[in-house]
């Protein structure tokens, strides 16, 4: 008898960290350990809730627990939020492709994301920063409505802007008092430049709202980013993270399989990707 | 493999429900549904002509069915073998395209497996094709070539009975005493009324017939208005996905029962409005023109793409479920008919 994909494994919420008004991450500990390669998903179950996929921000590295960081944007997401430590939840996965970092040695790194696409990009920077000299540089532009909506404060404003061989601006939408020094105001596009990267020789990763990821996507095509060389993250309706329930189809592909990371080459001429 | 004659079905289905449960179509009102098949109830065992109305999948994908269940979880139920008379060939087919997913990818889907496993499949030849049949423009035909465990052709003193798998082969020989040899005329018999059902066909489908491939048709139509204007037909009732012995879709939910959590299978379809949205109210189909576009290039483009074959069989079921009459041929003939007026570009692969 097959194994059964629809079965979650159990774990345990063992920490809730605030990251933001709208934003928490949680701690997982499976009672079985899911190896994960950075930019595959996960479907998390609330059980006798829903399950809802989501990009583990954490590094594959770290094999005991799993970390996950959540935006309230519906009824899974808003029950997540009321959670305790200690609550039993459902795993599923990991499913579908991770980034081929194998492919990007000797390469710059263009990651632009916004809001809560910053969740997938920790998890991929803990991993390029793993091996940093393995690439030419890590440049990231990151951008959030507010300073209050950043996600990962402390390391983000502080430490990982030290690393070296890693060059990191931040922007926001809109600014408050204490935004002074920290980074611009404006959408992610307006801190990025052509100068940034030398594009014959990089390749971009995109993650963040649609509109956003659309944007930033046409961005760094006129940069002369080559659409295979854009790695975008797609979020759409994973359901069964299997290939066979077929909400999440961006033509022939399933996001849950074939994806959720596409090359803009691929698919580039399907309708509504960005919808 | 073994081809024999019988001259009547009763006491040839009656051997098969000492076996197993059997499943046999069965008149209501104008079309054929599936009910178990009581050997003793004495009714005239009914000779399906055409499919019927309802999906094949339902045999093998339950409308709702138990996925998972947690804390301790489940592995499928052990299933009783189970036969189904009166499959057509364009059922045969939708098996097949049901199999590519749910068999031949990375993750099987062990509660198909196990009902695939125990089905047995007793197809039969089709006669005097129904309005909506069309299989012959989706590369079918009205009699079963390969997939069934035994097929039957209904001639006129009797039916011939043909063994296409071991399993078939075993029952033939375990019911030795029930059937005679087939004389050649009789063959020759079956093969008219295949070619006059064919012809028929051909006759009822010949103003739908497309120029180019169906595939190309499609590719070449991502912009057209022909899905926008046969939009205002649809009353998004979704039962063209229902009938469709191809469909596959789930939704997969949640529930609490009493002492355990469960997750649910069950058939959903790309014509819902909220079936491709996600949080932050996101929805890449909001229009219908652009669900039934989707639709139509599953089955046409994306499908055939990834397996080789197409999702649709022909059989018409999504055409006489329409209240509104939506004819997929129609459909296809109209963009047909743009194409040649204006060339268009081509969605790149």
């Amino acid at each position: 008898m097959s194994q059964n994909p629809y079965q979650p494994v159990i774990g345990e919420i063992v920490d809730i960290i605030d990251e933001s008004p709208t934003i928490k991450t949680f701690v997982v500990v499976p009672e079985e350990k899911i190896k994960f390669e950075t930019g595959q998903f996960v479907e998390l179950t609330l059980p006798g809730v829903g399950e809802a996929p989501f990009t583990p921000s954490s590094s594959p590295a770290d094999s005991e627990k799993m970390e996950i960081t959540i935006m309230k944007a519906g009824l899974v997401t808003n029950l997540l939020h009321e959670c305790k430590k200690g609550q039993k939840v459902g795993i599923r996965g990991p499913y579908g492709n991770g980034y081929p970092i194998d492919d990007f040695v000797g390469k710059y790194i263009y990651i632009v994301a916004g809001g809560v696409g910053l969740a997938p990009m920790r998890s991929l920077f803990l991993t390029l920063v793993d091996r940093i000299k393995d690439f030419k540089s890590v440049v990231c532009r990151l951008g959030a409505r507010t300073p209050d909506d950043f996600i990962y404060k402390k390391t983000l404003f502080d430490s990982w802007q030290k690393i070296a061989g890693v060059n990191m601006k931040l922007t926001v939408d809109e600014a408050n008092g204490g935004w002074k020094g920290k980074g611009k105001v404006g959408v992610v596009t307006t801190i990025c430049e052509k100068k940034d990267v030398d594009t014959k020789n990089a390749v971009a990763v995109i993650c963040g709202p649609p509109i956003m990821m659309k944007f930033a996507t046409f961005k760094v095509v006129e940069f002369g980013f080559k659409p295979e060389d854009i790695y975008l993250s797609m979020e759409k309706n994973m359901s069964c993270g299997i290939g066979k329930c077929g909400h999440c189809m961006i033509g022939k592909y399933y996001v849950c399989k074939d994806g959720p990371v596409f090359t803009y080459d691929q698919i580039k001429n399907y309708p509504n990707i960005w919808d | 493999m073994e081809t024999v004659f019988i001259s009547k079905l009763k006491p040839f289905l009656d051997a098969i429900a000492e076996q197993m449960d059997l499943y046999v179509p069965k008149k209501v009102g104008q079309h054929f549904v599936y009910s178990k098949y009581d050997p003793s109830a004495g009714t005239t065992v009914e000779f399906n002509n055409i499919r019927t109305c309802t999906p094949i999948k339902e045999f093998l994908l339950p409308l709702c069915e138990l996925a998972a269940v947690f804390p301790e979880p489940l592995e499928p139920e052990d299933i009783k073998p189970f036969a189904v008379f009166g499959l057509k060939d364009c059922d045969l087919r939708s098996i097949e395209i049901l199999d590519k997913v749910f068999l031949e990818e990375e993750f099987e889907d062990p509660f198909y497996v196990t009902r695939r496993e125990k089905m047995f499949i007793i197809s039969s030849d089709c006669f005097e094709p129904g309005e909506s049949c069309c299989c012959d423009l989706f590369g079918g035909q009205p009699f079963a070539q390969s997939g069934f465990d035994l097929n039957v052709s209904k001639i006129r003193d009797g039916f011939i009975i043909e063994a296409g798998s071991e399993k078939g082969q075993g029952l033939i020989e375990q019911h030795a005493q029930l059937f005679t040899d087939v004389p050649e005329t009789l063959l020759a018999e079956r093969d008219e009324n295949r070619a006059r059902t064919q012809k028929q066909l051909e006759q009822n489908n010949a103003e739908y017939k497309l120029d180019a491939p169906v595939n190309e048709v499609i590719e070449n139509s991502p912009d057209s208005d022909v899905f926008d204007i046969e939009s205002q037909k649809c009353v998004e009732c979704q039962a063209c996905t229902r009938v469709c012995p191809t469909c596959h879709c789930f939704y997969l939910y949640d529930t609490k029962q009493k002492d355990y959590f469960a997750k649910m299978k069950m058939w959903d379809s790309c014509m819902r409005v909220g079936y491709a949205a996600v949080a932050g109210d996101e929805n890449p189909r909001r229009m219908l023109g652009d669900r039934i576009k989707h639709r139509l290039m599953h089955k046409f483009s994306f499908f055939f793409d990834r397996y080789g074959i197409d999702m649709c069989v022909g059989c018409g079921r999504c055409i006489d479920a329409d209240s509104h009459k939506m004819d997929i041929r129609v459909v296809l003939k109209k963009l047909n008919e743009e194409l040649k007026d204006k060339p268009k570009a081509k969605i790149a692969k």
